[in-house]
C-alpha cells in the first residue's frame, strides 16, 4: 500500500475534522481520522496502522480543548484491536465493516473519556449522549468512505468482491436449475 | 518463505510498538495534564504554534465552504424573513423618530463615557482560526498569542458581550475556553434598570449554548429579558461587560434559588473576530493564614 497515499488521506481527514465543525457543528460528530486509521488497521499493516493511529490521534488533540495525547492513545489502541481482528477473521465484507467502525467509534469515544476524567479534566460534553451521535455519524459514512477507499487503494480487492458476488449468483441460479 | 518470516515477525512485534506507542501517549498526556494543574501550558503551547499554519488553513478552507453551504440553506427562509422585515420597517420608522432625539441626549453623555473608556483595559484584536476538533470541549482558537501580550485568564470578548478566558496561549496562538463551556464560570450581577441588582454566578451548560446564573435568591425579582453584566469579582472579567439575556426563570423560593437561563450576547455560534482584554485584576490581600487559636494559646502562654 503506497504510504504517500495514505499520509495524503489522512491529511485530508484532519483537514476535514477541523473545518467541518466551522461549517456545521453537528458533522463533527463524524470522526474521519478514525475511519482511516480503521481501515489502515483493516490492511493488515501493524505498524502503519499504529503509525496513522497515533498521529490521528495527536493531531486531533493539539487544538482541542482535552489534553494531547488522549486522542493518540485511543486510537492507537484502536488501531491495533482492529488490527489483531483482521488478522484472525476475514473482515472483508462491507456487512462486516459496519460493526467494526461502530465498536472503533465506541472503544475510541470511552478511551478518551476514560483518560480525560482520570487525569482531572473531565469533558463538558454528556458522555453517553455524545458517544451515540459519534457511533451513529462515524458508522454511517465511515462505511461508504471505507468502500471509496478500498476502490481508491485496492482496486483488485474491491474487484475480486464483485467477481466474488457474480459467483454467487450464478451458483445460486446453476442450484436452482438443477432443482428444477 | 521470507515474506511469510517478515509477516510473521511484524506480526511478534506489533505489540512491542503498541506498548511504546501507547506508553509515548501516556507520557504526553501526563506532562500535558501536570501543566494544566501548574498553569504553565508551555507544552500545550509548543504544540499549538506548530498546528496554527494547519489550522489557518483549513479556517480559510471552511470559511469558504461553509460560507456557500450557508447561503443554500439561508435561501430557503428568505421569503419568510421578506415578509418579518417589513413589519419591523415601519416599526423602526417610528423608533427613529424617537432616536433623533435621544441622538442629541447621548452626544453629551457619550463625552462622559469617553472618560470611561480610556480608562479600560488595552484591547488586543484576533481572529477565530479553528474550532474545538473533537466533541467532548467548547474551545476556540485565536491568532494572536504571548507575542501579543495575551496571557492566561485573559478575557476574550465581542461588541456583544464576553466570550470566555484564555486556557492555552502559545506565541502566536491562544486557546479561549468559552463562557457557555461546562467549566467556564463568572460573576455576574442582573442589571435591569431599577430592577432588583441580585448577584449571583454564571456558568455555561455544554452544547445548549445557555449559561445559567447560580446563586440569586428566590426572593428577589427576575424576568425573562433581563440583561447580565458581570461583577469582577472572579478575577478574571472586568466589572459591566455584558454577559446576555435572560431567557427563562423558574421561580425559587424563600429557601431555594432562582434557576436562571441566560443567552450569551456575543455570538458564540458564529464567532469571526473577538479581541482580547489585556485585563489584569486587582491583586487581593491574602487570606490570614494563622488560626485564630492558635494565636489566643500563644497569648495565653505569655501571660
Amino acid at each position: 500500500m503506497p504510504q504517500f497515499k495514505i499520509a495524503a488521506v489522512l491529511a485530508l481527514a484532519i483537514i476535514l475534522q477541523l473545518s467541518l465543525r466551522e461549517a456545521w457543528p453537528p458533522l463533527s460528530h463524524i470522526d474521519f481520522p478514525l475511519i482511516v486509521v480503521v481501515y489502515v488497521a483493516l490492511q493488515r499493516d501493524a505498524w502503519t496502522a499504529l503509525i496513522v493511529g497515533t498521529i490521528a490521534g495527536l493531531a486531533i488533540d493539539a487544538p482541542s480543548g482535552g489534553l494531547i495525547g488522549a486522542g493518540g492513545f485511543s486510537k492507537t489502541l484502536v488501531a491495533y484491536l482492529v488490527y489483531l481482528g483482521a488478522t484472525r477473521i476475514n473482515l472483508e465484507n462491507a456487512l462486516i465493516r459496519i460493526p467494526v467502525l461502530a465498536a472503533a467509534a465506541v472503544i475510541d469515544g470511552a478511551i478518551y473519556f476514560f483518560w480525560q476524567r482520570s487525569l482531572g479534566h473531565p469533558p463538558s460534553a454528556p458522555f453517553v449522549q455524545t458517544i451515540s451521535y459519534n457511533l451513529i455519524g462515524t458508522t454511517v459514512v465511515g462505511t461508504f468512505v471505507l468502500y471509496m477507499l478500498d476502490s481508491l487503494f485496492n482496486p483488485t480487492a474491491s474487484q475480486r468482491r464483485q467477481f466474488a458476488s457474480r459467483r454467487r449468483g450464478a451458483r445460486r441460479s446453476k442450484g436452482l436449475s438443477k432443482r428444477r | 518463505m521470507a515474506a511469510t518470516r517478515t509477516q510473521k515477525e511484524i506480526r511478534q512485534r506489533a505489540p512491542i510498538w503498541l506498548v511504546m506507542l501507547l506508553f509515548a501517549n501516556f507520557v504526553v498526556m501526563a506532562v500535558d495534564a501536570r501543566d494544566r494543574f501548574s498553569q504553565q501550558q508551555t507544552y500545550k503551547g509548543l504544540v499549538q504554534a506548530f498546528f496554527s499554519p494547519i489550522q489557518t488553513a483549513t479556517s480559510w478552507v471552511s470559511g469558504t465552504g461553509g460560507g456557500f453551504f450557508r447561503q443554500i440553506v439561508s435561501f430557503r427562509s428568505t421569503a419568510n424573513e421578506n415578509e418579518i422585515l417589513r413589519q419591523r420597517l415601519a416599526e423602526t420608522e417610528l423608533e427613529l423618530r424617537n432616536m433623533r432625539e435621544a441622538k442629541n441626549e447621548n452626544y453629551r453623555l457619550q463625552g462622559l463615557l469617553a472618560l470611561k473608556a480610556e480608562a479600560g483595559p488595552e484591547k488586543v484584536y484576533a481572529r477565530v482560526i479553528a474550532r474545538d476538533a473533537s466533541v467532548w470541549f467548547n474551545t476556540i482558537m485565536i491568532n494572536r498569542g504571548s507575542s501579543a501580550g495575551v496571557a492566561l485568564n485573559m478575557p476574550v470578548i465581542t461588541p456583544g458581550g464576553i466570550v470566555g478566558r484564555v486556557v492555552a496561549v502559545s506565541p502566536v496562538t491562544a486557546q479561549v475556553m468559552l463562557i457557555t463551556d461546562e467549566k467556564a464560570a463568572a460573576g455576574a450581577i442582573i442589571g435591569q434598570l431599577g430592577g432588583s441588582g441580585a448577584l449571583g454566578s454564571v456558568r455555561g451548560l455544554g452544547n445548549s449554548g445557555l449559561v445559567e446564573m447560580r446563586y440569586v435568591s428566590g426572593l428577589q425579582k427576575v424576568d425573562a429579558g433581563d440583561y447580565i453584566l458581570t461583577t469582577g469579582q472572579d478575577g478574571i472579567y472586568p466589572p459591566g461587560l455584558n454577559v446576555g439575556e435572560v431567557v427563562e426563570v423558574r421561580p425559587g423560593t424563600a429557601t431555594e434559588p432562582h434557576q436562571i437561563y441566560i443567552r450569551p450576547s456575543a455570538r458564540l455560534d458564529q464567532l469571526t473576530e473577538v479581541a482580547v482584554l489585556l485585563y489584569h485584576p486587582p491583586q487581593r490581600p491574602a487570606p490570614e493564614q494563622t488560626l485564630p487559636n492558635v494565636d489566643k494559646k500563644k497569648v495565653m502562654s505569655d501571660k
